[in-house]
């Protein structure tokens, strides 16, 4: 029995060989532990996380995150959350409560804020019913509020406690989040580290000890690193993981369609009565935008920019897991935007280009943006597809916070690319690429979207709102409003050797989520 | 080897060396001038169904006879007409230079004084202010563009220009000849003009032949931060710049255009050489 | 000498004021970081509230002012990239990374190129002589990012003997230095090459030849401490250069250096960051040129009346 005791002690002696997981992945846009400072593009997501949380395979919200319930009143203008009792925060800082989810409201509508997706919650105000409830007032209703506080995950919730206690230096040094992988550091300029968090209240514990994550912005170092297998798992741009996939390592994409691209006509502010419209914009003319989206083979585009993995996308920012998806729109797809340079070239003649065109040059922009490396090579390969049509066009090269400032401005009259990632909700979607409503993202605008997008705001029924926004975009599609070209998942290239699975929905800004249950191999 | 002691053996018979010059004509001037008409394929054309097709003798075919890059454009093709763009951005960026660099050493080296020190200031502001990231503010306002280029480059090779000449200016001007015109009322743009210029040349133009190189490299080096000449011109540093990515599985992207680079390079540096031991071996390099 | 001494440091001092003035002119003209950090659907509210948190809403020549009077205190601003610590703490924070990689790129540099240079011009006409004329072209006419990725490629992917890429010891700077000082090792061959031919051919040498001198005495104590003084006065060129090569180098081997923050910043438009960035590197720059000048005075007392 003794002999018995001390074999059972010694085996559970044995310390396991602390095991580390490295992923690379681009510098995030700003690097700070205050969320509230960047553009929401990286959340401390493996130790930070959310009210709501997104169930991994399906994508839909689910109660992962802090919330263990939530309800709303009629009109959408009053949610009501449940915090779970038994959520706790990092480094001793105490249990979640509904005063921490106000203070961070607070920090993250103030002054300093320059979240993403920050509108959602302007106005909101909240209020603590209990310990653990918290109600939140909205100014307007709002159908997608979960939004904010999933995937965009523009409210991270931040210990009160702790800033009470060390202040905003508190979170420069330490912050306290409350999912199963704790902060450890930040090397400025190279990366972070996180840990597990051993016997996590909500029952799952990290099953991998170390979590690091390194900045690197060349792609080609990266794949080295990964060849060379000093990392785990890395973000890739697709024409770098055939190299990948070819020496042995494996992709994991996520389980939903993360991110939609396309190119947009922007300019095309045709709303009556607005004054600031160029009228020598070739594509105001609907035949024109008819020609450039026929122009574009884009099955040979999901070969040359996604390495073939990536689908066909009917409308830009319409999806079948929210409001609004018409399915007979991808059938006429074929139909209405296939590849015919027969009926570009009858169009073409018809509307008269170039000669009836004071300007017939077409600028296309080209761009990279953090996430989005193919951007540069899909306005060469725009321009290819272009030219062989029939149009002049010429490439315009302008960082992104340049073109930021023109399309604030309403001057970006350019072609030029697109993502919306994570694929939002239809109503911020819409908001956000074809209404003037909101803030300016000037792409394609008509008095008959407008008027739908009144109605559409205004309502709180459900099936009216489906069909509205159906509408709006059935509009976009027969006005050949942008020119679509696909929906892509998030993918992670592994080394099989040390990563075993990773189940992510792709629901965030950068595509990856659910860091804490990365499986190691066997 | 062999060829460097051919070459050294012209040299001795008082001509320049002929290997340089021949590889300069095949690698820069002919395709520079005559790309139209030679280059098997148009530069801008996409094969797209022969995307990321490699050399021949590589498992590629005589169709693309250096391979094909990521959206299928003939590797050759591209370079040959990116030619035009080396020659000519060496061209303008280094008389543009020499000419300004030139003209304030003369004036530098002549006048003395608080002119001499201001121009010199200047020179080192030049110098100490990092080229690159002036190139990368400068595009953040204007955009890269071709002229983008040209400034960059007469802004960092000038200041070598305006050194040498200044210092090979002060000690010309004490030279008895120039005395002698002073004397005879010469002038002080007639002295420049007609005595110390033209004992300049030589320097002038050994030292334009070496920074072709440094120019060359310059404008890869811009193309490779996303803010050399502007797309789609096939300008060889971009074509360098945007192989780096697929340099694994895709090597000739890179790899062609920077052997094009190295052995324009190369030549002119080996020009440069020949030149200056020629006209004149006692010269010191800056 | 003191008066010289002072002169060079006044002007100096000139040199930086204007420099600090074109920094600051163009790093504001690059465009209003608010684009930049604000996201796509900011509203006016937010636009307007941050450029008043950051104070680009007062006149362009009181921001300047601002920006000196801090400066002179050590004050340069805070980063708005990398929030919650001044431009003055990121930048000192990577300096050394950047210095030791620039300090063993010219360790490396000094060490190849000075004795090839001096062999070189030995034997003049040699097989060795050819040879290192052939590094020192090759050294001038290839991309350092292009040698970078390729050093990278067969080095540390395919054979495995250093790491590709990040921060730490050794054998990470290895494969870095070397795509730096590449080009500085061409340079200064030549240099000392054509430095040493000239001494080799001067009376001195031919007395000390003739007093019977052993030949390794001849070479070094007595030609190349002449010679010496060119790539010496080469080292003010090379300090500058070091952002320059730095920048792209540090990219390509995710080195967290000054160049690599540079870069960040000025895309992230972080102001405060890039001037500092480029005054420390200016400063570092004319600094040595200045101790250069003062080490040429002392050596040749005719310069110092100049």
């Amino acid at each position: 029995m003794v002999t018995g005791l001390v074999a059972i002690a010694a085996f559970s002696a044995v310390p396991a060989q602390a095991q580390t997981i490295t992923m690379v992945m681009s510098p995030p846009a700003v690097e700070t532990n205050r969320y509230w400072n960047t553009p929401g593009d990286f959340a401390l997501g493996p130790a930070m996380q959310g009210l709501v949380g997104h169930d991994p395979v399906s994508g839909s919200y689910d109660n992962s995150g802090l919330a263990e319930s939530w309800t709303h009143n009629d009109n959408f203008t009053e949610w009501t959350f449940k915090l779970k009792p038994a959520a706790m925060f990092h480094f001793g800082w105490g249990a979640v409560t509904a005063a921490d989810v106000i203070h961070s409201l607070a920090l993250h509508t103030g002054p300093d804020t320059t979240l993403n997706g920050i509108s959602q919650l302007e106005g909101a105000v909240a209020v603590a019913l209990n310990d653990h409830t918290v109600k939140f007032t909205l100014p307007a209703p709002q159908v997608d509020f979960l939004f904010v506080h999933g995937g965009r995950g523009s409210l991270v919730i931040y210990s009160k406690a702790q800033f009470d206690a060390d202040g905003l230096e508190g979170y420069d040094a330490m912050p306290a989040g409350s999912a199963n992988l704790q902060y450890v550091e930040r090397n400025v300029g190279q990366g972070l580290t996180f840990e597990k968090v051993t016997d996590h209240w909500s029952g799952e514990d990290a099953q991998f000890d170390r979590l690091e994550l390194n900045f690197v912005s060349e792609p080609a170092t990266t794949l080295a690193k990964l060849l060379a297998k000093e990392v785990d798992i890395v973000i890739l741009p697709r024409e770098l993981q055939g190299d990948a996939l070819n020496a042995g390592f494996e992709a994991i994409p996520s389980t939903n369609a993360s991110n939609q691209t396309t190119m947009l006509f922007n300019g095309a502010f045709l709303l009556p009565g607005y004054e600031g419209l160029d009228e020598t914009l070739p594509w105001l003319d609907i035949r024109i935008r008819e020609a450039i989206n026929r122009s574009i083979d884009r099955e040979a585009m999901i070969d040359v920019l996604y390495d073939g993995r990536a689908e066909i996308l009917p409308v830009f920012g319409m999806d079948p897991r929210h409001e609004g998806y018409v399915p007979e729109l991808a059938d006429r797809f074929e139909a209405e935007y296939g590849y015919d340079l027969e009926k570009v070239a009858a169009l073409l003649a018809d509307a008269g280009y170039p000669d009836s065109f004071s300007n017939p040059v077409i600028p296309i922009l080209s761009s990279t943006l953090a996430g989005n490396p193919e951007f540069p090579a899909m306005a060469e390969l725009m321009q290819v597809f272009l030219d062989e049509a029939g149009f002049q066009t010429e490439i315009v090269e302008m960082d992104w916070a340049s073109l930021g400032g023109l399309r604030t401005a309403r001057e970006a009259k350019m072609f030029h690319p697109m993502r919306n990632l994570p694929v939002k909700p239809s109503a911020v979607g819409i908001r956000n690429y074809y209404s003037a409503a909101g803030a300016p993202r000037n792409n394609y605008e008509d008095e008959v979207i407008e008027g739908l997008m009144t109605k559409y705001m205004a309502s709180i029924d459900p099936a009216e709102r489906d069909e509205l926004a159906g509408g709006i975009f059935t509009r976009v599609f027969e006005q050949y409003a942008v020119a679509p070209l696909a929906s892509i998942s998030a993918e992670v290239i592994v080394n099989p050797e040390t990563v075993g699975a990773w189940v992510f929905p792709g629901a965030t800004s950068v595509g990856v989520s659910h860091f804490g249950s990365i499986v190691p191999a066997q | 080897m062999g060829f460097f002691v051919m070459s050294q053996k012209l040299k001795f018979m008082g001509h320049l060396p002929v290997l340089p010059i021949v590889v300069l004509m095949i690698v820069l001037i002919v395709p520079a001038l005559f790309a139209d008409l030679i280059a098997p394929h148009d530069p801008y054309k996409a094969y797209l169904r022969n995307r990321l097709e490699p050399p021949l003798f590589f498992g590629g075919t005589t169709e693309f006879i250096l391979g094909t890059d990521r959206l299928g454009r003939d590797i050759l093709s591209r370079i040959m007409h990116g030619a035009r763009y080396a020659l000519v951005i060496s061209l303008v960026g280094i008389v543009l230079g020499a000419i300004v660099g030139t003209a304030l050493g003369l004036i530098a080296g002549y006048m003395r004084g608080r002119i001499e020190a201001l121009i010199m200031r200047i020179v080192d502001i030049t110098f100490a202010l990092p080229s690159i990231l002036l190139a990368l503010a400068l595009a953040s306002i204007s955009g890269p563009s071709f002229q983008l280029v040209i400034f960059v480059v007469i802004f960092v090779i000038w200041g070598f220009f305006a050194r040498q000449v200044r210092a090979e200016t002060l000690i010309l001007r004490e030279r008895d000849f120039v005395a002698r015109a002073r004397v005879a009322g010469a002038s002080d743009f007639r002295i420049l003009h007609k005595y110390i210029l033209p004992n300049l040349v030589n320097t002038i133009v050994v030292l334009a032949t070496l920074q072709i190189g440094v120019v060359i490299v310059l404008e890869a080096t811009l193309s490779f931060l996303g803010i050399g000449i502007p797309r789609p011109v096939p300008a060889w540093g971009l074509l360098v710049a945007d192989g780096r990515q697929l340099i694994v599985s895709s090597w000739w992207i890179s790899f062609f255009p920077g052997m094009a680079i190295l052995l324009t390079v190369l030549s002119v540096n080996m020009l440069g050489d020949s030149l200056r031991d020629w006209l004149d071996p006692k010269l010191k390099q800056v | 000498m003191l008066q010289f001494i002072l002169r060079r440091l006044s002007q100096m001092l000139i040199s930086l004021l204007v420099i600090t003035f074109i920094v600051f002119s163009l790093s504001h003209l690059t465009g209003s970081p608010i684009n930049s950090l604000l996201p796509d659907d900011a509203t006016p509210q937010q636009i307007a509230s941050l450029t008043e948190h950051l104070g680009l809403d007062r006149p362009y020549y009181v921001q300047y002012l601002t920006f000196l009077q801090n400066a002179a205190v050590g004050d340069f601003g805070e980063s708005t990239k990398w929030k919650g610590s001044t431009a003055a703490e990121v930048v000192l924070e990577r300096l050394p990374a950047t210095l030791k990689l620039g300090g063993l790129a010219v360790l490396i540099s000094v060490v190849t190129a000075i004795p090839m240079g001096v062999m070189s011009a030995v034997w003049r006409g040699s097989i060795f002589d050819r040879m290192a004329g052939v590094i020192a072209l090759l050294g001038q006419s290839l991309p350092a990012f292009w040698l970078g990725i390729v050093l990278m490629w067969i080095f540390a992917v395919t054979l495995g003997w250093f790491p590709t890429s990040g921060y730490g010891g050794l054998s990470y700077m290895i494969l870095p230095a070397v795509a730096m000082a590449w080009f500085q090792v061409a340079a200064l061959t030549r240099l000392t090459r054509s430095a040493m031919l000239e001494v080799l051919d001067s009376e001195f040498v031919k007395l000390a030849r003739i007093k019977g001198v052993n030949e390794r005495s001849v070479i070094w104590k007595h030609a190349f401490r002449n010679a010496a003084i060119v790539p010496v006065t080469y080292f003010g060129v090379l300090a500058g250069s070091l952002l320059t090569g730095s920048v792209v180098v540090e990219t390509v081997f995710a080195w967290p250096g000054t160049g690599l923050l540079a870069i960040d910043a000025i895309r992230g438009r972080d102001f405060p960051v890039v001037q500092t960035v480029v005054l420390f590197f200016a400063v570092f720059y004319l600094l040595a040129n200045f101790l250069v000048d003062v080490l040429y005075a002392v050596i040749d007392p005719r310069i110092r009346f100049s």
